[in-house]
């Protein structure tokens, strides 16, 4: 079980240990898929001996992973392989037309591994500290892909990432600090008293004023990397400008990184101080992400800042739904995060593909899709519907269950605005989106970037793989899914 | 974990050396010259570096020795020392008077946030007579004067050493309310403040060489 786990961590390190070696773009993109599909894998086995009920403990509590860990992990490795996928490509697109060189080729290539493997090894700790430092990590890692194209614009959204996350993170840590207070009173060993199933298990005996201080500046801390309103500034010229596989990391793992942060802390919050505090403040910050994401969306201009913006909204459903509590809401959470991930994941790699023919990254310069490049425009136009909550895709489900759980706590207010909010989202999102898919190709068409026809069939690949996990969400969820997601609302409590 | 009583010798050595970076963080916040920026940011660092000596002794702990050691090579002497060599020397940054907000202006809201950190973190958060209960307002100021210094500093470089300030007073916290965060979570950090600063100076210098590059294009434009 060690060696799943571990496995799953260093598998995504092929593809910059290839790279390194001085290969190019194609073939380390491929090495990068494989070794995702071995950490996928890895964490598909890993949660199938997890769903036992027995976590996986060693290292003095370093080394922790339960059921919800192994969800978060299969997001994570999910969304990897799909990014792996998406660079195979778009990478060797980018070197071909000579956007990028060898040296950023080989830039790409290692902190694309190191990210997803920073990420998956934020999951499988235990230790609140060390996820401060592996969450950090991934921030910088990140970072060095948003700055890859190395223009002044992506430099400073680079900038802007590192700067404000850092902070954030930080922030975090004070509050992992005052958590780590809170415990005093048990005189417990240094290590022991940093892991979060001791402090679970021994919540009734925390101080709890510290305990309420460490876990708001816990969520304003990893709020800021998972964009939650109004810690949200950064995330929209992230996404716009890392090269697209990027961008649906960052989008559908990184911010579930910190999303899983945040529900760690929430459960020892919950267990001390009861519902009513932390159900406000994540109904406080979910609802205030929920407002300036569909707000934003409503203005036309770059179609990945439109994408951004969805996240923010999603990130901010998420909160409510933690919000809401409850095991309907739970549940409703974690399914969200699974079909949002997913859906976000084929619409950034779809906008890739569009952005390599187009040469545009506005969504005013972009027309006809369905007629130039139909697998990509119906990609793109049944991603949107999957994401803005249509049926019959696994949003849908997830976001029918939190409003089912806002409405089963009494107070219909909330449930009713939730609604509202996601009617203006749907509005603004498909808006803009329809304009680019239908209508007729610009003349002339616009050139095919890549090099042979299997290279297109290879950026099909990922689409359709995302879409077709949506579509089985959406209808039905394996009876080990539901087991695991169960299992996992347990754990949150 | 013993908590150590603010009358100690090490809890008032604690004490004032909170206070002397409290006030380090104000001489940053108040600075115009890009070079006393920099060296009040080492001069914190230093101040630190005693201070988690100090806790090192009162704790008999080798870890936070070897920590008070790579506050004070890394954070009061490599960091200064680079910034200073690099981004002052080769960027030719001899001012920085960018300020978003008048200097009095920063100064007051300094000392509101002071203020707000006692309000925030006194009243029966911790107990009372320990070092703590003295140095965490202190220590959570100075997080707020860092942020605030990251707020109202339009340089890049600036804003870089407002984030490591916040740093040190994560820090200066850790070492007196919890002693320290196991060993391998501070290296940890230490790790990621390093590669965090590397990976900062190259964005730095690139859009520095962006922007340099784009005034020479302006220039080029009007010539005949």
């Amino acid at each position: 079980m060690t060696t799943l786990a571990i496995l799953t961590v260093l598998a995504p390190l092929v593809g910059p240990a290839v790279a390194l070696a001085g290969v190019r773009a194609r073939a380390s993109a491929l090495a990068q898929a494989g070794g995702a599909a071995v950490a996928l894998g890895c964490a598909i086995a890993l949660l199938t001996t997890l769903a036992g009920g027995r976590p996986l403990q060693g290292w003095d509590g370093f080394l922790y992973a339960d059921s919800l860990s192994g969800f978060f992990l299969l997001t994570v490795a999910g969304v990897t392989l799909l990014a792996a996928l998406g660079s195979i490509s778009y990478i060797a697109a980018q070197e071909d037309s000579g956007e990028l060189g060898a040296f950023q080729v080989k830039l790409y290539f290692t902190f694309f591994g190191l990210f997803a493997a920073l990420m998956l090894a934020s999951l499988e700790t235990g230790n609140l500290g060390l996820l401060f430092v592996l969450v950090e990590g991934s921030t910088l890692a990140s970072a060095a892909l948003v700055g890859l194209e190395g223009r002044a614009r992506s430099l400073e959204a680079a900038w802007k990432y590192v700067i404000i996350s850092s902070l954030g993170v930080t922030i975090a840590l004070a509050g992992t600090l005052f958590v780590f207070y809170s415990a005093s009173a048990l005189h417990p060993s240094s290590n022991l008293a940093l892991t979060w199933p001791y402090l679970l298990a021994h919540a009734p005996a925390l101080a709890p004023q510290s305990l309420r201080l460490g876990f708001l500046l816990a969520v304003v801390g990893y709020g800021t990397k998972v964009g939650l309103a109004p810690m949200h500034t950064w995330l929209p010229d992230a996404h716009a400008e890392a090269p697209s596989p990027a961008s649906a990391m960052l989008s559908a793992a990184l911010l579930n990184v910190g999303m899983y942060a945040i529900i760690r802390f929430l459960a020892i919050a919950h267990a001390r101080l009861g519902g009513t505090y932390p159900r406000a403040v994540l109904l406080s910050f979910g609802f205030a992400s929920i407002v300036i994401g569909a707000l934003f969306m409503v203005r036309k201009g770059n179609f990945k800042r439109l994408f951004a913006y969805s996240s923010v909204e999603h990130m901010g459903i998420i909160a409510v739904a933690l919000g809401f509590g409850g095991i309907l809401g739970l549940y409703g959470a974690l399914l969200q995060v699974l079909s949002h991930a997913l859906a976000k994941s084929v619409l950034f790699l779809a906008s890739g593909d569009v952005s390599l023919r187009f040469k545009t990254r506005e969504a005013a310069g972009v027309s006809g899709l369905l007629a130039a490049v139909p697998v990509t425009g119906g990609a793109l136009l049944l991603a949107t519907f999957a994401v803005l909550g249509s049926p019959p895709f696994g949003v849908f489900l997830s976001e029918l269950t939190i409003v089912r759980a806002g409405f089963a706590r009494g107070s219909p207010i909330f449930p009713l605005l939730l609604l509202a909010l996601l009617g203006v989202a749907f509005f603004a999102f498909a808006r803009t989106i329809t304009a680019m898919v239908t209508g007729g190709p610009p003349e002339p068409a616009p050139a095919s970037p890549y090099r042979d026809r299997a290279a297109v069939a290879v950026t099909a690949a990922p689409l359709i793989l995302g879409l077709a996990a949506l579509l089985v969400l959406g209808l039905w969820i394996p009876a080990g899914l539901d087991a695991v997601l169960r299992q996992s609302v347990a754990v949150i409590g | 974990m013993q908590s150590l009583s603010a009358s100690s010798t090490a809890g008032v050595l604690l004490d004032l050396s909170g206070a002397a970076i409290l006030l380090l963080a104000f001489a940053c916040l108040a600075s115009k010259l890009f070079n006393r920026y920099v060296a009040y940011y080492g001069a914190q660092s230093v101040v630190l570096a005693f201070a988690a000596g100090t806790s090192a002794v009162a704790f008999h702990s080798a870890e936070l020795w070897i920590l008070a050691a790579l506050t004070l090579v890394i954070k009061g002497l490599a960091i200064p020392f680079a910034a200073r060599r690099v981004l002052v020397g080769q960027l030719a940054l001899k001012r920085d008077a960018a300020m978003s907000t008048g200097l009095s202006t920063s100064l007051l809201a300094g000392g509101a946030l002071t203020a707000f950190a006692y309000l925030v973190t006194r009243p029966a958060l911790l107990p009372h007579g320990t070092a703590a209960a003295a140095v965490v307002p202190l220590s959570t100021a100075v997080i707020l004067l860092g942020a605030l210094a990251m707020v109202v500093r339009r340089h890049t470089v600036a804003q870089l050493i407002g984030w490591l300030i916040v740093e040190n007073g994560v820090f200066l916290g850790a070492i007196t309310l919890v002693a320290t965060f196991p060993f391998i979570v501070e290296a940890g950090i230490f790790l990621d403040i390093v590669a965090g600063v590397l990976i900062m100076v190259v964005f730095v210098s690139g859009l520095t060489r962006q922007l340099a590059e784009a005034s020479a294009t302006e220039l080029r434009e009007l010539r005949g």
